[in-house]
């Protein structure tokens, strides 16, 4: 009898136990698996995701677009503005026990920067000419030339902090074994399947409320948002437009839209016939109904641009928008000499980004009311990268669907790679041209002074705008669906999702 | 009967050299390129044409092609050029799960569809078999990604019996082995079914009948059995198909396989893991049919080819 009483305890322990345990993991389903976990070589947001989890920067972009410190605690900037002294907390330990120091800190940089390792993102960096260890937690980062956004690009997940040590220790393995600063540490890893981190409890800030994270890895979305519907999931990212409603009605989860940093837009071809001509440009900026498409095409999941940049981004002023305007866009295509209607190619990739094909073809279709005939050519995205980025001689792609996320939080990224000449055919695709432009934003990325950054950007854009380089779209939102026992989670808009101050009711 | 057997295997050699000089050339061929699309769709040249230095993508084609046969003979693949990984790691963890998922969904191709065309084939041209047959055509014609959505919502999301995805336990294994086992179901049916009825019109039937067996061990003792060699070339064939095609099976209920590599290797262009998938897929191909070869000796012992 006792025995049996005994066993029965036993067991009621460990069910409990079971249950909380798994009662404190928060489920994330996101539609692709981490590519890799070595942060430096993070290139999409999934991954990026994970690693924020795991591994953290010196700097910080905060959701509301504040660059605050993290690892680091402070940082100044010389008089000639060619030296940034970083002091770095003493506090904090890897995952693996070894602290964090300044000759830790250059000791990744250095990898980082490697050009034998060709890090994608490696250019963030690229002015560091030389590191200086001062003392155990002061770093000093001497510059080749001013550049403003040096603490917004080290908010960049991909700088992320690696030990050396590690580095060295797995090799090509490294990847698979992610040490990091973070407040989750890697447990398990099952490949295209699920990913699971657990808290770790020497973290040198406030401690999670959640004791786990689990990533599901669910490329369908019917199915991410069945798991979330479920309970088998909390959150399921890229809520598709035509479920929004249907989700939002579940009187246990709630969809939440959070704005980002990513914008939408068709380049026009500037080398190429009739997108030379400023009028053609801006016709088609005219004849395309921005707003149907956000809340038709896009399900609300967007918001119409009225600036080359997203709101939330340094710099960004809005400047725009191009009303939707027929009859304008008819005047000024007759002007240019096509007051017959003119026959144009658009590609557009499929899958790449949300609804991407279906806004190129609702695009065709208010281009067609305005007598502009747009011939879809998709083709997949490997092709795609490469047709859109040919040299000035081939290049042969008149317009194009593409999307860039400012996710540094500042407008340099977003503005000086995709409109300064010296960055044609990539990422300047449109091979556009423009030498005011080019000296503001010049100015804008030497100049020291936030407010001045602010006009030269603002001007900057104005320009922009008028020529009409791009047809602007949108920037994309992100959809998120959160069960409602869910609280403090975090939808950053660079496109990651954020359980670090996550706990579960 | 071993000779014969050696004689199989050698004879396949040639046939897997050739996938392998396709699909080398065909990942080639397509347009993209691996260090495009991994240092990022804005990345500069420079970078770009380091990592395709990194992944020897430099080198001539013949180089290259000489260096992948002369890893593979040592039992190496290379690494992944999206995710570093070895390729002969990545196959170990995808495979398995696509043959746990093939495997299943050919038991309940054949536990339904076994019966169902004999049923059929003893009462032609009844409501019960024009039922089946009916059943097998929808079988056939359901797109798998369509059937695959209905089941998760009527059996996950509404009455709460199967989990939505993922793998684990056997109750994660129902819905996706019914979904991909579908087609195979309907087509062994409709095989089991005129192959039994060709053969239910034989003589030794007759006399098997005349000699006064009882229905049941007629028809499966004789009847079935010499029904069986046309339907084992096509569960043959359905199960090779299923360990390659399940990619959309695989896509819907989130089950980690190699279809699912294999899709998004082609997407990256990575290189070697299209190879190594293609060239495990194109293996197993060749030893299915090989199984399926030996059984037929067994059932039917006049066709041995030695």
């Amino acid at each position: 009898m006792l025995r049996s009483t005994l066993r029965l305890a036993i067991a009621l322990l460990v069910a409990f136990t079971l249950t909380t345990a798994v009662a404190q993991t928060i489920v994330i389903a996101q539609g692709t698996d981490a590519v890799t976990l070595d942060p430096h070589n993070s290139t999409d947001s999934p991954t990026a995701t994970v690693l924020s989890h795991i591994y953290e920067t010196l700097y910080d972009l905060t959701p509301e677009g504040e660059i605050v410190p993290l690892l680091a605690t402070g940082a100044e900037m010389s008089e000639d503005g060619l030296t940034w002294t970083l002091t770095l907390r003493d506090d904090v330990v890897f995952h693996n026990g070894a602290p964090l120091t300044a000759e830790v800190v250059k000791g990744s940089m250095e990898r980082f920067t490697d050009p034998d390792l060709a890090f994608t993102f490696a250019f963030l960096l690229n002015r560091i000419d030389e590191m200086v260890v001062i003392d155990d937690h002061t770093i000093e980062f001497r510059l080749s030339d001013t550049f403003a956004p040096f603490l917004a690009h080290l908010t960049h997940n991909s700088t992320a902090i690696v030990h050396p040590d590690v580095v060295a220790e797995f090799g090509e393995d490294f990847p698979e074994n992610p040490v990091g600063t973070g407040p989750f540490q890697l447990d398990n890893w099952q490949r295209g399947e699920r990913l699971d981190l657990t808290r770790f409890d020497d973290y040198w800030g406030e401690l999670p409320g959640v004791s786990g994270v689990r990533f599901l890895t669910v490329p369908e979305d019917t199915t991410r948002m069945a798991l979330v519907e479920t309970g088998e999931a909390h959150v399921a990212v890229r809520v598709p437009p035509q479920d929004v409603a249907r989700i939002d009605a579940n009187p246990n989860v709630t969809v939440e839209n959070v704005s980002g940093v990513r914008t939408i837009y068709v380049y026009f071809n500037h080398l190429m016939e009739p997108f030379d001509d400023v009028r053609v440009r801006q016709a088609i900026n005219y004849a395309v109904d921005k707003e149907l498409i956000v809340e038709f095409v896009m399900g609300g999941a967007a918001r119409a641009s009225d600036a080359p940049v997203a709101p939330g981004i340094f710099g960004y002023t809005p400047v725009g928008p191009y009303a939707y305007d027929p009859e304008r866009a008819r005047e000024l295509l007759a002007e240019a000499g096509y007051a017959d209607g003119l026959t144009i190619e658009l590609w557009s990739p499929t899958g790449r980004y949300p609804q991407d094909i279906q806004v190129a073809e609702a695009i065709q279709g208010q281009l067609a009311e305005v007598g502009v005939n747009a011939e879809i050519t998709s083709i997949d995205w490997a092709a795609y990268l490469v047709a859109t980025a040919q040299p000035a001689a081939d290049t042969y792609v008149p317009m194009a669907l593409l999307g860039w996320g400012t996710v540094t939080g500042d407008a340099d990224y977003g503005l000086y790679a995709l409109f300064h000449s010296s960055q044609a055919p990539n990422p300047n695709r449109a091979f556009y041209s423009n030498a005011v432009v080019d000296d503001l934003l010049d100015a804008a990325r030497t100049s020291p002074d936030p407010s001045l950054r602010q006009q030269l950007y603002a001007d900057a854009q104005q320009i922009i705008w008028n020529d009409a380089p791009w047809l602007f779209l949108y920037s994309e939102s992100q959809v998120v669906a959160v069960r409602d026992n869910v609280q403090g989670f975090i939808i950053h808009p660079t496109e990651r999702f954020l359980a670090t101050q996550a706990s579960l009711d | 009967m071993l000779q014969y057997t050696l004689r199989r295997i050698l004879i396949s050699i040639p046939t897997l050299i050739g996938v392998l000089i396709i699909v080398f050339s065909m990942v080639r061929l397509a347009p993209g390129d691996p260090a495009v699309l991994l240092a990022g769709e804005f990345a500069s040249p420079e970078v770009i044409e380091r990592a395709r230095e990194r992944f020897g993508l430099d080198r001539s084609l013949p180089e290259q092609f000489g260096r992948f046969i002369g890893g593979l003979v040592q039992g190496d693949l290379g690494r992944s050029t999206r995710t570093n990984r070895l390729v002969t790691t990545d196959l170990r963890t995808f495979f398995p799960n696509t043959l746990e998922l093939a495997l299943a969904a050919i038991v309940v191709a054949l536990l339904v569809g076994i019966p169902a065309g004999v049923i059929s084939a003893l009462r032609p041209n009844s409501p019960l078999d024009f039922g089946v047959t009916f059943i097998a055509l929808l079988g056939v014609s359901m797109p798998v990604f369509w059937f695959g959505l209905l089941a998760i919502l009527i059996f996950s999301v509404q009455l709460g019996w199967f989990p939505v995805a993922g793998r684990g336990t056997w109750s994660h294994l129902v819905l996706p082995a019914i979904t991909l086992g579908l087609s195979s179901t309907a087509i062994i049916a409709r095989m089991t079914r005129s192959s039994m009825l060709e053969v239910l019109n034989q003589d030794f039937v007759r006399t098997a009948r005349a000699k006064g067996l009882p229905d049941r061990s007629v028809v499966l003792k004789h009847a079935l059995r010499n029904a069986m060699v046309p339907v084992i070339t096509v569960v043959g064939l359905q199960f090779g198909a299923l360990l390659a095609g399940a990619v959309i099976t695989e896509t819907v209920f989130t089950w980690p396989g190699i279809g699912r590599l294999l899709v998004d290797s082609i997407r990256a262009r990575d290189y070697p893991v299209v190879q190594g998938s293609v060239l495990l897929i194109a293996v197993s191909f060749v030893l299915v049919n090989l199984v399926v070869d030996l059984i037929y000796g067994f059932i039917d012992p006049r066709i041995r080819y030695d």
